[in-house]
């Protein structure tokens, strides 16, 4: 395949190039680019006209004290200044979100991964298995989930109940600082239904014939999952641990209806964002706030660029 | 640079060209629209949109539309259209935030319409100073609760322990509270809650000393003693097994459906007197309702009657006359109290007060009787708390938390919590 | 063109099948009735808590109700000012129109970052990742603002326009993975044969890409469903509210609640997006998958 081919506007025809020289770069210029952007438009006209300007206004207001009820007020770097040096909570939320973050993306994503790969088979009734998977998804962050989660890991919860089988008494997980995060991990990894959906339309996408050569050659089942399926699946694993990572940064709804918005107790569950919602709503402070989440950005951004770098080691794209 | 001018700006270089449904909303002048925002459920919202139709037809030319959420939802919303500049015209608002919203500039100023077009003459005087803010009247009150206990009496008949009554000490209260967790009569209940993170009950608690949450210049109104004081006698408590442990009390989220009473884990506990109807609807057993105990057998004045909400007008409005005529017709015309009843509070008109008290159901009659029947109990009503109280509020209740889970001895939880106190007002 | 499209058939289920013995069969399903039990708990701990008596919702931490009383739905039904109907329909034109343009703007915008070679793709696709990191809760005011002076606030269009300029980074960045995905022979063959950019997008990479629109879809609906803050904020009138605003009216922490009722239509709320789910994922597992691609 010739590189003039790969390209989409690559379909020159020599007479182009015998018109005038300026004419004839402008047509080059135009027939590289011109589909590209044609296609990226709606987004490129949804950036300018709705996503920038709010995120730019954040961005300078972070740089200002502004109350959200009187004109913001220019301070400089003070609200940074205070995160990186006076700001005990800040800290606190970031503990809780990389603790958070540190447990919930691996788990919930071998676990959707292994549930995904049991569910593609031609096991009979494997739809209602799936959509009984997703169902906690569904639920979302419902106030139901606070109370169901109230009603697993409360001092009489079921948890307990089970461990006073073999004679454990389990203090009450959900409301114990030591704990809590953990039953928020546990919550995140139940709702494993959107990573699993998207697990299981990339097993869907691997080339059935794939597998029939290789059984044929006579690979074993492991040898398979490991020689075709994996490397198959980079780009789906790829998309769920960026996106989960990224997720699981901003996670806000779980904590703020398991504690009610407090982070308590003892700010053990006081996520970043939580935190940054305290401050923006509970407390006025809608530059604080602003400078929160343009730290949060910069360190997901650092996150997320790593995983872009390290992914042309282990990642395989067709392309 | 404002918000206003820099959205100009973008509006006009990017997204204007999306703007054709602005095409529309000009909507016709000649009738005046009034905005109204509360907090509440639906039946807070039945009665105040039956007031709203009641004005309506007798103010024709004046449109009315409610909206209405849960406590929650309510502020990040109210935050949102102030600062969109597109505010309700009549805002319920609270204790806490009133001072907030008043000092930057969110509400309109109210004492020029009195009383001629907002008659507040038959009003508790002291009612019209919490609304007040520098001088200001900001919020019209509409209704009146106070803290209170919440008891379990079928738990307390069980365990063959007595009532509290007026005279009762936190003293005798917490052995009540002991015996009953001892008496184990219910799995899982202990006797009282662990109130040591509940602001109401330690402001009350400071007041019965002689203290106060803040002082009226804003500023911290206890000393280190105080606090170490108060978390020392939630420790001795916690340890009597006359409160419920920390982890059970972290189970609470400060609203009635966690409070410890409704999840059966305790047979008292904190709440507020208007809260009365919610809590015996979630509860199987009879509840009753008493004040906050005394700290000493003749101490007093811990209680006041509190604003349970307000109505402001938003200092944005376009319409601030006809919205001021609406609050006045809320809280004195009689029809209006009557669709109105005590939900949000006893009336603080003494008329109104009067028109209500004849159709009182049983529920509600508990609570008037309570709010009314304070004695020497009830004191002068606090200034409005200072920007920064909701943050100190939370640290309350962190630092007890920490007490409460033995990662802090109540004396340095005490001395933490004035050196935090200290800092949030510092910051404001 | 033809044979291309020929070429691909539709995906035949797994043929291990045939091999399974049925102990092992027996065992999977073992293990998946119990992991499903784990998760139908919540819902039939919902279906009871809306039919039992409201005194009982929290206290109680048994499954089985004490007696069972179906007023909770009349009641959630017909309670609020306006019919829970109303909210159903409101929620559900919002989450058609949305899934509508995630779907079509998103597989654009993804087309053009995993095929189309331009200057600058990198710096947008980075751009693009860069607005799924910011928390939501810093932009709204200026949003609000400026669907303010559009005119758009107490209208469904700030929740919906924005879908159909591709605001939601994660359905392009899920669709560029996939696309990536499909063999590029498949294109280059095409543009050999004097295909546009917009008939390769038309005729090869939808069509290929059936299960992960399926998934876009499945995830737009339910996720518009559930969404709580933009018509919080955006929604005023109560007859344009969606469902989870019209739950959220049942409660309020500081008065009266209305739990019996909220649990109901939650659990009726559950009702649409479950067959909705059950649609789609006929799509997302029988889509047609690449499987006569010679590679």
């Amino acid at each position: 395949m010739s590189n003039a081919m790969r390209t989409p506007a690559g379909a020159i025809s020599v007479e182009r190039y015998q018109g005038a020289v300026a004419e004839g770069r402008f047509r080059r210029l135009w027939n590289a680019n011109a589909p590209g952007y044609l296609f990226l438009l709606p987004w490129l006209v949804g950036f300018f006209g709705l996503t920038l300007g709010p995120a730019l206004i954040s961005l300078y207001l972070s740089f200002t004290d502004y109350d959200m009820l009187q004109s913001p007020r220019w301070v400089g770097m003070a609200n940074y200044v205070r995160i990186a040096t006076a700001d005990p909570k800040f800290s606190a939320a970031m503990d809780v979100t990389l603790t958070y973050v540190v447990f919930s993306v691996p788990f919930k994503l071998t676990f959707a991964l292994l549930v995904a790969m049991a569910l593609n088979r031609g096991l009979r009734g494997l739809t209602v298995y799936r959509a009984i998977f997703y169902l906690p998804s569904l639920l979302g962050g419902s106030v139901a989930i606070a109370v169901l989660w109230r009603q697993l890991f409360a001092s009489d919860g079921l948890v307990n109940a089970a461990l006073s089988q073999f004679g454990i008494e389990g203090p009450s997980w959900i409301s114990h600082p030591n704990y809590s995060i953990y039953t928020l991990v546990a919550l995140s990894v139940w709702q494993f239904g959107s990573p699993m959906i998207i697990f299981l339309a990339g097993l869907r996408q691997i080339p059935q014939d794939m597998y029939e050569a290789a059984s044929l050659d006579g690979a074993s089942k492991f040898r398979q999952f490991y020689k075709i399926t994996l490397p198959l699946l980079t780009p789906v694993i790829f998309f769920n641990a960026v996106v989960q990572t990224i997720e699981a940064f901003k996670a806000f709804t779980p904590a703020f209806i398991i504690s009610g918005g407090t982070g308590g107790p003892i700010n053990s569950t006081l996520f970043y964002t939580l935190y940054l919602y305290q401050e923006a709503f509970g407390n006025f402070r809608m530059g604080y706030a602003s400078a929160l989440a343009w730290i949060l950005v910069v360190i997901i951004a650092i996150f997320t660029a790593f995983s872009f770098l390290t992914s042309r080691y282990w990642v395989h794209y067709d392309d | 640079m404002t918000l206003r001018v820099s959205r100009r700006n973008f509006v006009a270089g990017g997204a204007a060209l999306l703007s054709l449904s602005a095409l529309g909303t000009s909507a016709l002048a000649q009738e005046t629209r009034l905005r109204l925002l509360w907090w509440g459920s639906q039946p807070r919202a039945d009665r105040t949109n039956k007031v709203s139709q009641l004005y309506q037809t007798k103010n024709p030319g004046t449109s009315i539309t409610g909206e209405f959420l849960g406590w929650g939802d309510y502020w990040p919303r109210l935050a949102t259209q102030v600062a969109g500049r597109n505010a309700p015209d009549v805002i319920q608002m609270d204790y806490r935030y009133i001072v907030q919203y008043a000092r930057r500039g969110a509400l309109a100023p109210l004492e020029s319409y009195m009383p001629a077009k907002l008659n507040l003459d038959d009003f508790d005087k002291a009612q019209i100073e919490g609304g007040s803010v520098d001088g200001h009247l900001y919020g019209v009150s509409l209704g009146a609760n106070s803290a209170a206990t919440v008891l379990n009496t079928t738990a307390f008949k069980e365990a063959g322990v007595d009532l509290p009554t007026q005279a009762t000490t936190w003293e005798e209260f917490a052995r009540m509270g002991a015996e009953i967790t001892k008496s184990g009569k219910r799995k899982g209940m202990f006797g009282i809650a662990d109130g040591s993170g509940a602001e109401p009950l330690f402001e009350n608690w400071l007041r019965q000393r002689g203290k106060a949450l803040y002082t009226a210049d804003g500023k911290i109104g206890f000393g280190v003693e105080d606090a170490s004081e108060w978390y020392d006698m939630w420790a001795k408590f916690r340890e009597a097994g006359a409160c419920v442990p920390a982890d059970i009390q972290a189970l609470d989220k400060n609203d009635i459906e966690t409070n410890t009473v409704s999840l059966g884990k305790s047979a008292a506990g904190f709440a507020h007197s208007n809260q009365f109807v919610a809590y015996q609807a979630m509860n199987k057993d009879k509840l009753a309702l008493t004040n906050y105990m005394r700290i000493k057998p003749d101490s007093k004045g811990g209680h006041y009657r509190k604003p349970s909400m307000f109505f402001s007008v938003s200092a944005q409005s376009k319409a601030v006359d006809k919205a001021v005529d609406y609050v006045n017709f809320f809280v004195k015309n009689p029809e209006a109290a009557l669709l109105l009843d005590v939900e949000r509070g006893i009336p603080e008109s003494a008329a109104m007060r009067e028109v209500v008290a004849t159709k009182l159901d049983e529920n509600g009659k508990v609570a008037l009787a309570y709010v009314s029947g304070l004695g020497d109990l009830a004191g002068k009503l606090p200034p409005p708390p200072p920007a920064g109280a909701g943050e100190a509020d939370l640290m309350l209740r962190n630092i007890a938390e920490q007490v409460g889970f033995g990662q802090l001895s109540p004396s340095d939880g005490g001395k933490q919590l004035v050196t935090e106190i200290t800092q949030i007002l510092a910051r404001g | 063109m033809t044979e291309m499209t020929a070429s691909v058939t539709a995906a035949r289920p797994p043929s291990d099948i045939t091999k399974r013995s049925l102990p092992a069969s027996l065992v999977i399903h073992a293990l998946l009735i119990a992991a499903s039990l784990l998760m139908l708990y919540p819902l039939l701990w919902m279906v009871s808590a809306s039919v039992r008596p409201e005194n009982e919702i929290f206290s109680s931490t048994s499954i089985i109700p004490s007696s069972i009383d179906f007023s909770s739905y009349v009641r959630g039904w017909t309670g609020l000012d306006v019919s829970f109907g109303r909210f159903f329909w409101n929620s559900l034109v919002i989450s058609v129109l949305v899934v509508t343009g995630n779907v079509i703007a998103c597989s654009l915008t993804a087309y053009a970052f995993a095929r189309l070679r331009f200057a600058g793709r990198n710096f947008w696709f980075a751009i693009m990742l860069g607005t799924l990191m910011i928390p939501y809760h810093v932009t709204l005011i200026p949003q609000y603002v400026l669907f303010l002076d559009l005119g758009w606030v107490n209208t469904i269009l700030p929740l919906v326009v924005p879908k159909f300029l591709a605001s939601d980074a994660f359905f392009i960045f899920l669709m560029v993975q996939f696309f990536r995905g499909i063999p590029r022979e498949l294109d280059e063959a095409a543009m050999m044969d004097g295909c546009s950019a917009w008939r390769i997008y038309w005729k090869i990479m939808l069509p290929l890409s059936l299960p992960v629109l399926a998934t876009a879809a499945i995830f737009s609906f339910i996720w518009t469903w559930d969404d709580f803050f933009g018509p919080l904020i955006y929604l005023n009138d109560m007859n344009t509210y969606t469902i989870q605003l019209g739950l959220r009216t049942f409660v309020d922490s500081t008065s009266a609640s209305d739990w019996g009722g909220l649990f109901a239509m939650s659990t009726l709320t559950l009702v649409p997006v479950f067959f909705f789910f059950l649609f789609f994922q006929r799509l997302l597992i029988e889509g047609i998958a690449t499987t006569g691609m010679k590679r």
